[in-house]
């Protein structure tokens, strides 16, 4: 059901939208280098170091065995998997679950993380919710339900209106999420702006290796190579080699000083 | 001269690519220190890191000596700088106070490989290769990720003529690295030394798979040709496999005529540059062949 357009005064755009725009941006920049100083080194043990490199090696042998002789992917098979003592099944790491409040570093961690993130984005919205209020900002493209009104309209009691047409908080909030790829045009991957990654973090697990996590991640690995096969790359290397001539060409070119041997 | 810039470039290249052309990073470097230190900024540091080793491996102990003070005085506790100490003691083959550095270095942080690794080389120049080659697979046990390592140890054990083990390790590189023919020729050589019929079967095939990931590698055309012809030689084997083999040999034969071939025709297009060659190879360390041919392209008028 078309309502007529809502024709909004162009000064909204000059002195609302592209401020609130600035404002996320600059605030997003300046978390970003408040998270890096306040990052506290995170110190790996031998036995995380030692055992993420053995997922690697196994990944990389169910990825990669079949470049190698059958025999020798099969001794390397049978060392991870071999049912009395192969070094999936044989190697069980303490599992400690990491609470809050037995792990301190992980408190502070937490705390930093919270200080950073959410607080300014809760201040800031609340501070865009006041002085930006009474007023509608813009419309979200798709239709929305009219559940969404008390959420979106905040400030605006216009019981008619659109749920579409929404107030400048919903705008910050939209540009909170929004402005994570330009964070990471402009300050490169892994910073400490991005929103939506530290959510993720909180949700998926607090600490970076969680030691629960390496037993399972073992069982996985046992499984995933137990169901791989070798399929020797070599079988006819030589057929496909001598099916035409060699080339040579470059052979002595002064771009590759290394080409022969 | 070449100027400032160029100079940074150049140790940049050098640095990323790992080139191990000491003499001219030591040239260089040292320039670059010595007259321009005030303009390189915080590039300096890293250039002071990689001249120092560079000077290591040219016994400038006086340049090493200066850089290793430079670095000591802005990272004073640094365990990167202390390797780099450890470093020059084992270069003055005071080992057992390099060891003492490292060790310090070990207690602080038990993760740092590259403590580990100055370890087990100054083993290696100790001669103790047997010990070196215990540490190093005590080491690979931690992080069996290091591909380094690896190929350190596939190299200690063919000195040792420990054919199985070294071919362990390649494949292990061979599995990280598939595409790099460098290590299938390795792997085949080893196979071909071990010797046995199976062993030479799996030569032959990986001298095949090296060539058809470079179509240019000599060394591995050669080692087909061999191990092909071996295998034919051999009275054990069945006919059909002689066959094939003497088929192998033969087109590997005929392929490295034509590498010779094809040599003959480019050697009319390369022009020798005589003395001129000399002086170009010294402002420009460009990296030529022995023989210090130039493929120049159209004949020079000027040459001699």
């Amino acid at each position: 059901m078309a309502e007529p357009e809502l024709l909004l005064d162009s000064n909204i755009r000059l002195w609302v939208v592209l401020p609130i725009v600035f404002i996320t941006f600059f605030v997003g920049v300046i978390r970003h280098y408040v998270s890096i100083l306040l990052q506290s080194d995170k110190k790996l043990t031998l036995e995380q170091v030692s055992d993420s490199q053995v997922l690697i090696r196994s990944r990389i042998l169910r990825e990669n065995g079949k470049y190698i002789p059958k025999q020798s992917f099969l001794m390397r098979k049978f060392y991870f998997n071999n049912q009395e003592d192969g070094f999936f099944k044989k190697t069980k790491r303490k599992v400690v679950p990491p609470s809050p409040m037995t792990d301190p570093s992980m408190l502070t961690d937490m705390m930093k993380g919270n200080v950073t993130n959410v607080l300014p984005m809760i201040l800031i919205g609340g501070w865009i919710n006041w002085t930006f209020s009474g007023f509608v900002t813009t419309k979200v493209p798709f239709p929305l339900t009219l559940r969404f009104k008390p959420m979106l309209q905040q400030g605006i009691e216009l019981l008619s209106l659109d749920a579409s047409w929404v107030s400048s908080a919903s705008w910050y909030f939209l540009n909170v999420f929004g402005l994570r790829s330009m964070y990471s045009l402009i300050l490169g991957q892994d910073n400490g702006a991005d929103q939506s990654r530290i959510m993720q973090e909180q949700m998926s697990g607090a600490a970076m290796a969680m030691p629960a996590d390496t037993n399972k991640a073992f069982k996985a690995e046992w499984e995933a190579l137990e169901l791989t096969d070798h399929q020797w790359a070599l079988e006819s290397v030589e057929e496909d080699l001598m099916s035409r001539e060699l080339d040579f060409d470059g052979m002595f070119s002064k771009e590759l000083p290394s080409g022969i041997f | 001269m070449i100027e400032n810039r160029e100079m940074r470039d150049k140790l940049r290249k050098w640095r990323e690519e790992n080139c191990r052309n000491s003499e001219q990073i030591v040239d260089v470097g040292e320039e670059l220190i010595s007259e321009h230190a005030s303009k390189l900024g915080d590039d300096i540091w890293i250039i002071y890191e990689q001249v120092m080793i560079a000077a290591l491996d040219c016994s400038r102990d006086d340049l090493a000596l200066t850089c290793l003070q430079e670095l000591e005085k802005q990272f004073s506790d640094s365990h990167r700088v202390k390797r780099l100490s450890g470093m020059r003691l084992e270069a003055l083959e005071r080992y057992d106070e390099a060891n003492k550095d490292y060790d310090a270095i070990l207690q602080d942080d038990p993760t740092n490989t590259a403590a580990r690794k100055r370890k087990i080389s100054i083993l290696k120049a100790q001669g103790k290769s047997a010990e070196a080659i215990r540490e190093l697979n005590e080491y690979l046990e931690q992080f069996v990720g290091d591909q380094e390592a690896w190929h350190e140890l596939s190299e200690l054990y063919i000195n040792e003529h420990d054919y199985g083990k070294a071919a362990f390790c390649l494949e292990e590189l061979m599995m990280t690295n598939p595409h790099n023919h460098l290590y299938c020729e390795q792997y085949a050589e080893v196979k071909y030394t071990q010797g046995g019929l199976e062993n030479l079967e799996l030569s032959r095939k990986y001298f095949a798979q090296a060539l058809r990931l470079n179509n240019r590698n000599m060394r591995a055309l050669f080692g087909l040709y061999m191990s092909a012809s071996h295998i034919a030689a051999s009275p054990k084997v069945s006919a059909k496999v002689k066959k094939d083999n003497m088929k192998y040999a033969a087109w590997a034969a005929t392929q490295i005529n034509r590498a010779y071939k094809y040599t003959d025709t480019l050697k009319r297009h390369i022009v020798h540059l005589g003395g001129h060659a000399e002086a170009a190879m010294k402002q420009y360390p460009l990296p030529v062949f022995d023989s210090g041919w130039l493929v120049a392209g159209p004949r020079r008028t000027n040459a001699p």
